[in-house]
């Protein structure tokens, strides 16, 4: 007994159709790939490939060129976590992030809406604020390095001038990762800064205009109008400020190498010790991948808590 | 917007884990000029030497005064010199390079530095040359020898050598009531005279000492303890440490002491800042390599004193090690470039060279030869403290422990040991300081060991 024929040519019509629907998605697709080609290809070379070297290397022991040596599993992983100079550099890196990036935003957003009123000369003091942008994290390493200098320093020149005893900036454990927080805090503000005025100038400027008519002060549009309409930014701001404090390095480098007795150790620059002082590219390879998977974490907690509290237009 | 703004912060969390890899980055820049000088090659017909150091300040320009003379003596070779920042620094950048067209013809490295560039495999010892030349290394200072010289054969040409030396204010001195001309000799001599110092000026601290590891060395050499077992790596790969508990507390308690008492000025692992806290009348003692002789002597605005190292009361002062670093022959290169940068390293061993050399830094002569030119006389009767870092080295009992020790985790073990300097400056309990400072050193034997497949 031969088939329905109606259904017969429904079926070969419905086939046909998947295919032509097929080919025409790995055409679209083939097409697509065009398109991301440079910039697979790059991130190929500049991101994955280190990516998966790293991964590779730290499951390894390596001689000082960084080739590899012996196989030793997941030992730099476990060694890792009884390495008291690795835990304290993970201690440190958590109160550095939180030395360094509520302020650095409180204070932009402070400066930002200063910023934003419009009077004369403006410009000038948007330039100002916004300049710590322009300079490098050499340069302004060594600038705070002469601020601190415990002999000719003008901040102990200061505390000495009002009768105060010289503080030890750079060696006091005490006082050593606050330093260096506060010169983080001052080279970041300028780029925080740029990104909430921006923020704010695109506020849509009829909300201020009826909620003046309505009658409101300034304080209460501060926080119905401005906070909510500036959140993505500021979620924005926050974010990249977190995962910029992670990575800190730089000003680490060149201001305490880590000291006094690795108290401002960071993750990255527990990094490059392990690496470049001491050769073990194989742990520090580990360390590196502990890192990556921290602010991969911490990014995915913050888009899950955070953007519940961000208005989006 | 909301994707958006997901998939922008995603992007600069990747671009930000792929900047953390710059460091490698900042050694390709320095590669390339390197790269462009071995393909030179040859430059107006002259041989071109690329030579890599490590010498900043007072001893740069006294450097690169000494290779123009060089270059301008005669017309075949030409060197370059290039510096690459501190001895870390560019023995990272060399071991990135190593083997291949971008590697200089010859390295200045430093004395630790020796164990891991004979295993490097990467270099051709020197001892070929001399023996190919027969050139006499007899007329080096015995000590340096002592050093450098591994089974009899040298793998490295020592160039820069110094020695830790006490400097002091004299005239803060007999502020105190101290004799200026006395330098207290003993740890316990010192931790009296600083107190006089505190006394006689409360805003002076007595004594500093940098939490430099190779200082810590050299304290433990000078009471004639090894740093590594196996007599300091000599005869032995080393498997521990080589220093007993007392010998090794002996420092931090020394310091511990100062501390407690007030008259220590801690400037933690910075030397720039000790100089200048010296140089600015805050600390009356402090100890640093004899290689800073000559800047100090003529930047201080008062009479500085430089005296032997100080050692425990109970022991006998056995002397130092030899700091500084050495020249490296790199493997790989063509045979001229190599014959035209041997030439480069036996002009720099002749007195005359030498003499320049120790008047205008303070590294000692490796060449005693050098003494008996008029330009250190003439300094030395100017400033006779120049000499006192050629006396210490000179009275030095040889030994294993004053030959120093060789194994390529040295470096990290003074950072190991800076940090534990450190928590006892800070208020921290010496035992506790030392006890997990040695752990990790013999961790770290062990761990560099294991890595080299032994």
């Amino acid at each position: 007994m031969s088939m329905n024929p109606t259904l017969e040519t429904n079926e070969t019509y419905m086939y046909q159709f998947e295919r032509v629907k097929k080919s025409a998605r790995m055409k679209s697709f083939i097409k697509g790939m065009l398109f991301l080609f440079p910039s697979i290809l790059l991130f190929s070379v500049f991101v994955f490939y280190p990516m998966f070297k790293t991964i590779y290397l730290s499951f390894y022991l390596t001689d000082a060129k960084g080739s590899t040596t012996v196989f030793v599993g997941l030992e730099n992983y476990l060694n890792m976590f009884t390495n008291p100079i690795f835990l304290q550099s993970i201690k440190n890196t958590f109160l550095f992030v939180f030395y360094t990036v509520p302020p650095t935003v409180l204070i932009s957003l402070f400066l930002a809406i200063l910023a934003n009123e419009n009077l004369r000369g403006i410009g000038l003091f948007r330039t100002i604020y916004s300049s710590t942008i322009g300079i490098s994290v050499a340069a302004a390493s060594v600038f705070w390095l002469y601020l601190f200098n415990p002999t000719m320093g003008l901040l102990n020149k200061f505390l000495e001038a009002f009768g105060g005893e010289p503080v030890g900036w750079l060696t006091d454990p005490a006082w050593a990762l606050l330093s260096v927080s506060v010169t983080t805090i001052w080279m970041n503000i300028g780029f925080t800064f740029l990104i909430l005025l921006g923020g704010l100038q695109s506020i849509d400027r009829s909300l201020y205009e009826s909620a003046e008519v309505e009658g409101s002060g300034y304080f209460y549009k501060l926080r119905r109008i401005t906070i909510p309409m500036l959140s993505p930014t500021l979620f924005f701001v926050i974010t990249v400020s977190m995962i910029n404090s992670f990575q800190t390095f730089g000003q680490i480098d060149i201001l305490t190498q880590g000291g006094p007795a690795n108290e401002t150790s960071l993750i990255v620059y527990s990094i490059y010790r392990e690496a470049f002082v001491n050769y073990q590219f194989g742990s520090a390879s580990a360390q590196a991948v502990v890192l990556f998977i921290l602010i991969l974490v911490m990014t995915v907690i913050q888009f899950k808590l955070g953007e519940r509290r961000v208005h989006y237009q | 917007m909301k994707k958006l703004i997901m998939i922008f912060s995603l992007g600069i969390l990747f671009l930000l884990s792929a900047c953390a890899g710059e460091n490698s980055a900042s050694g390709n820049s320095s590669q390339s000029t390197g790269n462009k000088n071995s393909e030179a090659g040859t430059k107006d017909g002259k041989q071109v030497v690329t030579f890599w150091h490590s010498m900043g300040g007072a001893g740069q320009e006294t450097l690169n005064s000494i290779v123009e003379d060089f270059n301008n003596s005669q017309d075949k070779v030409q060197v370059n010199a290039e510096y690459q920042g501190t001895y870390d620094e560019s023995l990272t950048k060399f071991n990135a390079v190593a083997g291949t067209d971008s590697a200089p013809t010859m390295i200045q490295t430093f004395e630790i530095g020796t164990m891991s560039m004979i295993n490097s495999g990467n270099i051709i010892p020197i001892q070929e040359f001399v023996d190919k030349d027969g050139y006499d290394m007899s007329g080096l200072e015995g000590n340096i020898t002592n050093y450098y010289s591994l089974d009899g054969k040298f793998y490295s040409m020592p160039f820069n050598s110094s020695t830790p030396v006490m400097y002091y204010n004299k005239d803060a001195f007999k502020k105190a009531g101290l004799d200026p001309e006395k330098a207290p000799e003993t740890f316990e001599e010192v931790e009296e005279a600083s107190k006089a110092i505190v006394k006689s000026n409360p805003n002076m601290k007595g004594f500093a000492l940098q939490a430099y590891g190779w200082l810590w060395e050299q304290l433990l050499a000078n009471q004639g303890a090894l740093l590594l077992n196996n007599d300091n790596g000599r005869t032995d790969t080393p498997t521990k440490i080589g220093w007993t508990e007392k010998e090794g507390k002996s420092i931090f308690e020394w310091v511990k002491r100062m501390v407690d008492d007030g008259t220590f000025a801690n400037y933690g692992t910075n030397g720039d800042n000790m100089v200048a806290g010296f140089l600015a009348g805050d600390v009356a003692m402090f100890l640093q390599s004899s290689a800073s002789a000559r800047d100090v002597i003529d930047n201080a605005p008062f009479e500085v004193g430089i005296a032997f190292l100080p050692y425990p009361e109970d022991q006998e002062r056995q002397g130092v090690v030899i700091g500084g670093a050495s020249l490296w022959m790199i493997d790989g290169k063509p045979k001229e470039e190599s014959k035209a940068a041997w030439e480069f390293m036996k002009y720099l061993q002749t007195p005359e060279v030498q003499a320049k050399w120790h008047v205008g830094t303070g590294y000692f002569a490796v060449n005693p030869a050098a003494y008996e030119e008029d330009v250190v006389k003439e300094a030395w009767a100017e400033k006779p403290q120049l000499q006192v870092t050629v006396q210490q080295l000179q009275s030095t009992k040889s030994s294993y422990a004053t030959q120093g020790a060789l194994m390529d985790m040295l470096p990290q073990g003074r950072k190991i040991m800076e940090t534990a300097l450190e928590t006892v400056y800070n208020g921290g309990e010496v035992d506790q300081a030392y006890k997990t400072a040695v752990q990790q050193f013999n961790d770290a034997i062990e761990q560099a060991n294991k890595a080299r497949k032994k």
